[in-house]
């Protein structure tokens, strides 16, 4: 809900950021990554879990993630030969955006009511994303069709994860749901931690780098000078070789 | 004694358990944790070898680690200062990764496992490449070489082992270090023509039989040989050494043109397609020709008929065939996992025969290390989901399988254990007829979607492997875990059209009876039908994922893909007629 009305807000963020066909390409390559990603954690829930029919519904759920993540790669493939951007060559996933999958969690820990409660706010999350996305690209009929028909699976994975989840806890299931937000908020939180800390920690290396290795980086570089290309003699090994780390 | 060997941390990570020097048990993590090379601690690993052999970590008296994990960190912290100052992007980059859980290794095995740190060992990276090749393989005395694309410093390595029934030497006579590297030099080519790096490198070596050799020239510019038989890269033409981000420099992309875009597909009825095939089958011959070279000089130096092969390298069938018949060696020798994840088996032997000094004792010639496959599972699924299956007793469920591969079926076997390194050999495969290049393209559509210039392998009984290959002498022994590609004879290529390649050659397996009787036994009964006891095998999975491990995990790889019929002993789950032609949905939920 929360993240859903932020995406409204951020919505001219989003126009601008789908305007340039070079972020374009990179965003839904980027998709293609988390969707496969997805359908192979739910997949991994079809094959542990002990509920038939929620073996057939996850291994169909999969599928259509699977084939959501081609559409995008597919799609991303063909706008990058069209335009050749220079995202091209080692275009990667930037970040795991839309959430689709059960990455936060160890599938095989988690009972099916928790795996269920996680989906379906993800899926729901996903879905208001991707109408903002179909929006927003209105001048990009392709890429628009995509967002259409996956959205019309998310209505399906939505259904059924809430269906499913109140077969599962017909008392408990509105609890879950609430337990299964706040623990996304918390993951959310600590990724921008993280974030926030990985930036922190590269600025710091790198003031470092510039103070402190300079003279280090002289007496190795003179010292590669030194070494000749070839083969270099090992020295019998020692039978007390195994404890050194060194 | 019992002893945990570990690999982790860089690709492909694994455990595997010796017990009284005897492997009870190998798997690499990305079976159970079922992400494809994961790299993670492999705490699942360790798990699963430790509730197989129903001990628990105090009952170990070692764990092995497969690299020295400081010494690592020493070449990655030198290599940034030579590259100073260009390499200040990947400083921080580099110390983050490395100084998180990489370098503090023992403390790691100690906190997960809860054994004192004085029983955690570290072998050298390719010391454990070494005895993986060397005490897994059927020989007394052998000459070794490992290569990879780098362990610790060392990126190629050569000596010699024996084994008494006394003592277990292993000597790596001499090494070279990085940043001279074959298998670095193959990765960044590999990256250079859009394939992911530690993954990719077969679909070079399978994209190189449609080029010609055209840029051999060019490639010797980057490697050139040294006096003393070695060889030393032109690092002006590489990045990998100072950076994260990319392995080649604006000179390498000078000298071959621009990269390929890794989400256009090859296509080699282009000029540029065509580029790219004489690329890597320019890059193939110069690793070839190098290892060869090498290989010549070390069998002269030891005067020893065997060879053991170990490191990532190993895993080029192409260079291996050629090593076989052109350096002298009578046998060679590659174990099922001469990667990284080997170490950890490799680790775990070097321990026990060379540190501890335990007695020798000949290691089972078979890789199937595992998790087992559990047919009740898949009966209780398919039941479930009312699927039609049968159970079987073994002799009509082999003249079953072979009726359906007969008849143009795409079957998911699986049985036993499974196997221990890259290449499915007959425990968890996909088989077919390899008669039509139909079949071919058809797994390559509907089921493994991949690329259209990638090879499959053939299996076949050891006793009429040489009616339909050009196999050298030993060259049987060496396509026993599909580690070489040999020449399909000529008068067989059209019959045997789905796994020969473009160049009439093919990635033979070389199967023995005792090794998989099941399977051995459906290629017989395939045999009476066709009349070649030749099928298709492939690894049983789909691109970008993990060969499958348990009868779940294979059940429902088979119903989201094109496989018509699935076999866990005694079950047979075959796909019903109407719904081979439904939505891989429509059948999921039917």
């Amino acid at each position: 809900m929360l993240s859903a009305g932020v995406d409204r807000i951020l919505r001219p963020v989003h126009r601008w950021i789908w305007r340039d066909s070079d972020r374009r390409v990179r965003k839904l390559l980027c998709f293609a990554e988390v969707e496969t990603g997805g359908g192979r954690d739910i997949l991994r829930a079809a094959e542990i879990t002990r509920d038939p029919l929620l073996r057939r519904l996850y291994l169909a759920h999969a599928i259509d993630e699977l084939h959501h993540g081609d559409l995008f790669r597919k799609r991303g493939a063909d706008m990058l030969r069209s335009s050749r951007t220079s995202s091209a060559p080692g275009a990667r996933a930037e970040s795991p955006a839309s959430g689709h999958g059960l990455d936060d969690l160890r599938i095989q820990d988690e009972p099916d009511e928790t795996l269920l409660a996680f989906l379906h706010l993800s899926e729901k999350a996903a879905a208001g994303r991707f109408a903002i996305y179909r929006d927003v690209v209105r001048d990009d009929l392709p890429t628009q069709a995509i967002f259409e028909e996956i959205l019309r699976d998310e209505v399906f994975h939505m259904n059924y994860t809430f269906t499913q989840l109140a077969r599962l806890s017909p008392d408990s299931h509105r609890k879950l749901l609430w337990r299964a937000r706040l623990r996304r908020l918390w993951k959310q939180y600590l990724r921008l931690a993280t974030a926030i800390a990985d930036t922190f920690g590269t600025i710091l290396l790198t003031i470092q780098y510039f103070i402190l290795i300079p003279p280090f980086a002289w007496l190795a570089k003179r010292a590669a000078r030194r070494e000749q290309a070839g083969w270099t003699t090992l020295p019998p090994d020692k039978r007390d070789s195994l404890k050194r780390q060194y | 004694m019992k002893i945990l060997g570990i690999s982790a941390h860089y690709h492909d990570s694994a455990a595997a358990l010796v017990c009284d020097g005897m492997p009870v048990c190998a798997v690499q993590e990305e079976r159970l944790s079922r992400r494809k090379n994961d790299a993670a601690f492999p705490i699942g690993a360790i798990e699963w070898c430790l509730d197989h052999a129903g001990l628990s970590p105090d009952d170990l008296d070692a764990v092995v680690f497969y690299e020295r994990s400081m010494l690592k960190f020493e070449r990655i912290l030198t290599c940034v200062l030579r590259g100073f100052p260009r390499s200040w992007r990947s400083f921080p980059q580099a110390m983050k990764n490395s100084l998180g859980e990489k370098l503090w290794v023992r403390g790691v095995i100690e906190s997960h496992l809860g054994i004192p740190k004085n029983r955690v060992l570290f072998t050298a990276h390719h010391q454990a490449h070494a005895a993986t090749a060397f005490l897994t393989a059927p020989t007394r005395r052998a000459a070794i070489i490992t290569a990879d694309g780098v362990g610790e410093w060392a990126t190629l390595t050569v000596g010699h082992g024996e084994r008494t029934d006394r003592k277990t030497a292993i000597t790596l006579m001499r090494e070279i270090r990085f940043p001279h590297s074959l298998g670095m030099l193959y990765s960044t080519f590999t990256a250079y023509l859009g394939f992911a790096v530690n993954e990719g490198e077969y679909k070079v070596m399978g994209l190189a039989a449609y080029g010609q050799p055209t840029q051999v020239d060019l490639v010797r510019r980057l490697i050139r040989r040294t006096p003393d038989g070695a060889f030393a890269l032109d690092m002006a033409y590489f990045e990998y050494h100072t950076s994260a981000k990319r392995s080649y420099s604006s000179r390498f992309v000078d000298l071959f043109g621009p990269p390929r875009n890794p989400y256009e597909p090859i296509d080699l009825n282009t000029t540029e397609g065509r580029r790219h095939a004489d690329c890597a089958a320019s890059v193939q011959a110069v690793l070839e020709e190098t290892l060869v070279d090498i290989a010549r000089e070390l069998h002269r130096e030891t005067g020893l008929p065997d060879l053991c092969l170990g490191g990532g390298v190993a895993l080029n069938g192409v260079a291996n065939a050629r090593i076989l018949s052109e350096s002298g060696f009578e046998r060679v020798f590659v174990p099922s996992a001469p990667g990284d994840a080997g170490c950890a088996l490799g680790a775990a032997l070097y321990a026990d025969r060379v540190y501890f000094g335990q007695q020798e004792r000949n290691v089972p010639d078979h890789p199937f290390w595992g998790p087992s496959v559990d047919s009740n599972e898949l009966l209780r699924a398919a039941t479930e989901d009312g699927q039609d299956l049968e159970q079987l007793d073994d002799a009509a469920l082999i003249e079953r399988t072979a009726d359906e591969l007969f008849a143009g079926a795409v079957v998911g076997w699986m049985e036993g254990a499974c196997e221990f390194g890259p290449r499915a050999l007959g425990h968890r495969s996909i088989l077919a007829a390899p008669h039509s290049s139909q079949t071919r393209d058809r797994i390559n559509r509907d089921i493994k979607y991949r690329e259209e210039f990638r090879p499959f392998a053939p299996v076949v009984p050891i006793e009429a492997a040489d009616r339909y290959f050009e196999l050298p002498p030993g060259g049987a022994r060496l396509a026993r875990f599909m580690s070489a590609v040999f020449r399909v004879r000529p008068e067989w290529r059209t019959r045997l059209a789905s796994i020969t390649h473009v160049d009439g050659s093919a990635r033979v397996q070389v199967l023995e009876r005792e090794m998989a009787p099941r399977l051995s036994a459906l290629l017989e009964a395939y045999g009476r039908r066709s009349g070649i006891p030749v099928l298709l095998n492939t690894s049983f999975n789909v691109a970008g994922e993990p060969i499958v491990c348990s009868a779940l995990e294979g059940y429902s790889t088979f119903r989201r893909c094109g496989i018509d019929m699935l076999v866990a002993a005694p079950v047979v789950v075959t796909k019903r007629g109407h719904s081979r032609v439904k939505s891989l949905k429509e059948q999921a939920l039917a």
